[in-house]
């Protein structure tokens, strides 16, 4: 034991560099080895080319690097400034207003109703802004039947019509 | 005496660690990708057919230990060297 001892701390450094050298190049073979097994399996089995595609529709689908277009080459702010035709009120709105606007004038969405019904307290107060609020009552009507509910709602919106919750109790109402 | 240590690298599961390591370098280096591309060539050299695991090897290892980049070559050797000292008294 002794004697191995020695020689093994004798194994100067250019020995172990070289032994460290040889170690390095026989895991550098097997990856190597390794990899060249993977491929062949995949060959054999068909799935090595799958991800390949033909250059023609490399070419058609390329990322598109220019200015004023997004990366498959169509234009993004093309619609920004065109104009709506409000199939509702036949309105001629902004494209970035229609969908809000879309929601007030069909009456349906989030906001509507709660604008809806809370145009419809206020308007149970005086009867003028009542009428006024009339079309928009009208287009309201889509979604729920005309005189069953404005009772109800004239009712509900007597008890508190100054308190602030009466949007809320007015929402849960229609829910 | 090499052969001493080289058991000792195995049966302490260091060699398979290395493996690991080197791996995954080669992989984060781009190697592997490299190393696919040039098996594709020889693929079409010999056609899918007909094409061997001698083929592959023959054709793609000398330039892969060559494509081994040489921060990875320090990293490993490093970690070897160490495990050598550590090891061989």
């Amino acid at each position: 034991m002794k004697m191995e001892d020695v020689s093994l701390s004798s194994m100067d450094n250019s020995k172990m560099e070289g032994f460290a050298q040889d170690i390095l190049s026989d895991l550098v073979e097997d990856a190597c080895l390794g990899l060249c097994f993977e491929v062949h399996r995949a060959v054999k089995q068909g799935y090595f080319f799958l991800d390949d595609t033909d250059q023609e529709s490399m070419k058609d689908f390329e990322i598109v690097d220019q200015p004023g277009v997004d990366i498959f080459g169509q234009v993004y702010n093309q619609w920004k400034n065109k104009e709506c035709v409000c199939p509702n009120c036949s309105r001629s709105i902004a494209a970035s207003r229609f969908a809000p606007h879309l929601e007030k004038c069909l009456g349906m969405g989030r906001n509507s109703s709660r604008i809806a019904s809370r145009r419809i307290a206020s308007g149970n107060n005086t009867n003028k802004s009542e009428s006024d609020q009339e079309d928009n009552d009208d287009v309201n009507d889509n979604d729920w039947s005309y005189g069953a509910e404005k009772k109800a709602k004239k009712r509900k919106s007597d008890k508190n019509p100054n308190s602030p919750r009466r949007s809320k109790s007015m929402k849960h109402k229609n829910d | 005496m090499r052969a001493a240590i080289n058991q000792k690298l195995i049966e302490m599961g260091e060699r398979e660690r290395l493996k690991e390591l080197l791996r995954a370098k080669l992989i984060e280096c781009g190697w592997r990708d490299q190393l696919k591309a040039l098996c594709k060539e020889v693929i079409k050299e010999k056609g899918i057919e007909n094409v061997t695991v001698e083929d592959l090897v023959a054709g793609v290892t000398p330039k892969g230990r060559a494509l081994v980049p040489d921060s990875v070559k320090k990293e490993l050797l490093q970690r070897i060297r160490a495990f050598l000292s550590q090891h061989s008294t």
